[in-house]
């Protein structure tokens, strides 16, 4: 082997290294292999399907940044919010507000930065409040969707024309109009749309799945779990859990808030039902299903769970798209009763169990030197 | 309920060992009340650079509340904690840790779903010591390198708790607190224990160390200090403490 | 309702009766939307998210019944047991297996949300026949106010309220019911059946939301399968703020609330009394993580402390 093999291999080792850990399901080669050929299956999916199925898959993409933002908090940190909606709807919101009053390329860009860091902000807010007003478990669920809802009530009254801002009207139940994402600089731009709005989401999802799966396996991802684990001891090892939780918070609102702008310019308008019950379960459906603490779980789940509920909206055979919530309400509670780790993590129990037994008994408790002995 | 003054409170003889010893942990009139009753009432107590103290007392004589104060889990009533001639009085416990102090409770409270060397890794992570030789060394020195990769939820009673005793040690505090390290252990666990604090010690840590069982009390100890009903009650060598009628009759009595 | 003059706002006798009214509409309905799920709260820990929803199977029993012909009280009587059974069923088929996941118990009670709400809208249509309020109104200066929103259900409340502590304090399957809540396993040594007690607790909570479904089905106007969620907001936030203990908690988090509500509601409209109950929802909570319950409790036992 000659050198620069050696160097090359030795980098994707690292990186291989900071991509895989305890806290990620998938650390194996063949992993990276399906996860190569799925990515580049995404990547051909548009020149093989109808632009329409393209334009539904960009949203399903959308809606997985907020089903990333709950895994992370959720799974990792064990904080149960059920208004990550809100910071969504927050962002989607300013962007437009931002977008309809300046039109320019670099001002929707800027929009884009704005929009995202008002969303952040916001959670960053509400988790001061909560954890160092030392609010706990259930009550953080309740809070958040309380906020979720207080949010959808206050939008849902806007509709008179006072409630602008700028030219951007809020709309109430009417929603608002939001302008397409553009990259560029100037008044030309490139406008983010059918196509390339699928590959800026695909490649933007890509990015974060990794980095996230790089951040989880870190020594902050270590110290999220003890937290999930054990909140009280990880204080006395000297950790500032407030100030943990804060932080991991408001990383999770700024991925729900990448989510919201995407997902306001993906149809060019929003409107206050994102900040309502039926959409704010929606999240915790898909991260339930997938595996809370599994960050691919969570985006498989997202997209099959979303393709199926636009399958049902045309009805399939006898089932009407009224049953679509039916459907989904009844999954949840199935995967809570009967898979409670959810999709994901049962299975690769089941993988594991099976090479398990597949393997020499008594071999697969043993350390690896125990085992070359 | 009331506190009954049977007994007259001996001022601590602060440093009994020896003259020159710095204090390295010191309450100043350290009370806690719960409601009516008083857990802990106004103790003045210390603890010496380089010793190993013994804290005992019958049940409910506050000898956990008087740890779970010093670690700033509960706040005082009334009183101060010196620690390294720093005031932890007013601190969060996160800071009260970073000062020096390190603490293993009384049951295990290990993390259950990680495996061994990640339950070491949390608090380590938060030191700048070099991780691979520390974790080799602790993982060594409590008996568990074999097991690195093993989940905690696996093991045994007192494997667990050598496990958390190894997770305080990597934080490498001035001051260790323990709170009764060898509850529910066999005999040859106890041993294996009382080794580990005798070689910690020898490496020149101190140790704060609550405990019921007298055997390993004796194997352990240079000074004990005796809590009742929230008070001091006698401070001393181990052999005069057991000589003491009046402490025999508190706490060895009602063992007996 | 209050219906307000168009003119504007002056401190006048009449305002003030009507401000006062306003506040006891707001009372009466945080109470019966909360005590429900205060009480499975409080004795469980577990949080229904399908609350909302199970008032909703109160409303519609009444609504359904009264249409069929059945005069008003009985028909509520009807909305009461058919919640009271559905709760039954719930606890067995779900709620029970949760007791030790309570975060899993909101996200299961969440999918029987939709269910719920979604299967009412396949059966029965978009919305029912509305019931007309009963008992009329009282007119003041410009105002008037309804009597059964604005007077009888707040004391049906306090009444339910009194029912509870009685129920609670005075019987042996209070003091039962209590000693659970503190500890089961005791409990359990000492001959209680525990898991009954789990599912009586269940279905006492299970029917009074569906006493607040029934009492409020001709107060709703419209009923409507999403009606489910009015009653969450204030629910939830007065079970924040009350803290765990049931009978205090609610009446004092009501009567705090109520006054939030009714003063922001009627000065400032609906939305900006519900925006004050989240802010004190969330003030509350910065000073006192435990709810006002919670508070007390610390505070009784420094008093005693310092005696």
């Amino acid at each position: 082997m000659s050198e620069s093999v050696d160097a090359e291999a030795s980098v994707l080792d690292r990186l291989r290294g900071r991509l895989e850990g305890p806290n990620t399901y998938g650390n194996s080669l063949p992993f990276w292999a399906v996860f190569a050929v799925v990515i580049a299956g995404l990547a051909l999916y548009p020149q093989l399907v109808g632009v329409y199925t393209v334009i539904q898959t960009s949203r399903y993409f959308a809606l997985a940044f907020l089903a990333l933002s709950l895994s992370f908090i959720w799974g990792y940190a064990g904080i149960l919010s059920f208004g990550q909606v809100a910071f969504f709807g927050v962002a989607a919101y300013t962007f437009g507000i931002i977008g309809l009053n300046f039109s320019s390329a670099t001002e929707i860009m800027a929009a884009l930065v704005g929009a995202i860091l008002v969303g952040t902000v916001a959670a960053a807010i509400v988790g001061y409040f909560m954890f160092y007003g030392g609010v706990r478990d259930t009550y953080v669920t309740i809070m958040t969707l309380v906020i979720a809802l207080v949010l959808n009530t206050f939008m849902a009254q806007t509709a008179g024309s006072e409630w602008a801002v700028g030219v951007a009207q809020l709309g109430g139940f009417n929603g608002m109009d939001i302008p397409s994402l553009t990259l560029g600089i100037g008044q030309s731009g490139f406008v983010l749309e059918r196509a390339a709005l699928y590959y800026a989401l695909l490649a933007a999802l890509v990015v974060t799945y990794l980095g996230l799966r790089v951040l989880v396996n870190s020594s902050f991802g270590l110290t999220m779990v003890a937290i999930r684990e054990d909140e009280a001891r990880t204080r006395t090892f000297g950790y500032d859990v407030p100030f943990v939780k804060l932080v991991v918070f408001t990383i999770g609102g700024a991925l729900a808030a990448v989510g919201g702008v995407f997902y306001g310019s993906w149809g060019n308008y929003i409107d206050p039902t994102v900040f309502g019950i039926a959409f704010a379960a929606l999240p915790v459906v898909w991260v339930s299903v997938g595996g809370r603490e599994s960050l691919v779980g969570a985006l498989g789940a997202t997209v099959l769970i979303e393709r199926m509920r636009t399958e049902l909206s045309s009805g399939i055979g006898p089932i009407g798209s009224e049953w679509a919530l039916v459907i989904v309400g009844g999954l949840l509670l199935g995967v809570i009763l009967f898979m409670p780790a959810g999709v994901v993590p049962t299975a690769d129990d089941l993988i594991a169990r099976l090479r398990d037994r597949r393997t020499e008994r008594g071999q697969s408790t043993n350390t690896p030197e125990e085992a070359i002995e | 309920m009331s506190t009954q003054d049977i007994n007259v409170r001996q001022k601590p003889a602060v440093a009994a060992t020896g003259g020159n010893t710095e204090t390295l942990l010191a309450t100043k009139a350290l009370t806690k009340n719960f409601g009516g009753l008083t857990a802990v009432d106004s103790v003045d107590f210390s603890v010496t650079e380089g010793e190993i103290r013994c804290l005992i007392g019958p049940n409910g004589a506050g000898k956990s509340t008087l740890l779970e104060l010093i670690t700033g889990q509960l706040s005082p009533s009334e009183g101060d904690i010196y620690f390294d001639g720093e005031d932890l009085t007013g601190m969060e416990t996160h800071n009260r840790i970073d000062t020096g102090l390190s603490v293993k409770f009384q049951s295990p409270h290990v993390y259950e779903n990680l495996t061994v060397e990640e339950n070491l890794q949390v608090p380590l992570q938060r030191t700048d010591r070099d991780t691979e030789t520390v974790l080799a060394e602790t993982l060594e020195r409590i008996d568990l390198t074999e097991k690195a990769d093993v989940r905690a939820s696996e093991l045994s009673h007192g494997e667990k708790q050598r496990l958390e005793i190894g997770m305080a040690v990597t934080l490498d505090p001035t001051l260790m607190l323990l709170d009764e390290p060898v509850a529910g252990m066999s005999v040859d666990e106890t041993a294996d224990v009382a080794e580990l604090i005798r070689s910690l010690h020898d490496d020149g840590m101190t140790f704060l160390v609550v405990e019921h069982d007298m055997e390993f009390v004796r194997r352990i100890s240079d000074q004990v200090t005796v809590l009742n009903q929230g008070e001091i009650f006698r401070q001393g060598p181990i052999e005069e403490i057991e000589a003491d009628e009046a402490v025999r009759r508190i706490y060895l009595g009602e063992n007996a | 309702m209050i219906e307000v003059a168009a003119t504007p706002l002056q401190l006048s006798a009449p305002s003030l009766g009507a401000l006062l009214f306003q506040f006891l509409n707001s009372f009466g309905f945080i109470i019966l939307a909360t005590v429900g799920l205060a009480i499975i709260f409080g004795m469980m820990g577990v949080i229904n998210l399908a609350h909302g929803e199970f008032i909703l199977i109160g409303v519609y029993g009444t609504a359904l019944t009264y249409h069929a012909g059945v005069p008003l009280p009985l028909a509520m009587v009807a909305g009461v047991v058919v919640t009271t059974i559905f709760g039954v069923i719930v606890e067995r088929t779900v709620v029970r297996h949760l007791y030790d996941r309570l975060l899993d118990s909101m996200v299961a009670t969440w999918g029987l949300a939709l269910v719920i709400s979604q299967l009412l809208l396949i059966v029965f249509g978009s919305s029912l026949d509305s019931i007309s309020t009963p008992m009329g109104s009282v007119s003041y200066g410009p105002f008037s106010s309804s009597i059964y929103r604005s007077i009888f259900l707040p004391i049906v409340a306090v009444a339910v309220l009194g029912g509870l502590y009685v129920l609670f304090t005075r019987t042996e399957f209070g003091v039962k019911a209590r000693a659970t809540i503190k500890d089961p396993e005791t409990a359990r040594a000492m001959g209680v059946d525990t898991d009954r007690m789990y599912v009586s607790t269940f279905a006492i909570g299970s029917a009074l939301a569906g006493l607040t479904g029934a009492l409020y089905a001709p107060a709703l106007g419209s009923i409507t399968p999403n009606r489910g969620s009015t009653f969450l907001v204030e629910a939830f936030v007065a079970v924040v703020v009350g803290g765990p203990s049931v009978i205090i908690g609610t009446l004092s988090a009501s009567a705090v609330l109520s006054v939030f509500n009714a003063t922001g509601s009627f000065f400032f409209g609906t939305f900006i009394g519900q925006m004050l109950l989240l802010l004190v929802a969330i003030v509350a909570l910065r000073l006192l993580p435990d709810g006002i319950t919670g508070y007390v409790k610390d505070w009784q036992q420094r008093r005693r402390a310092e005696q």
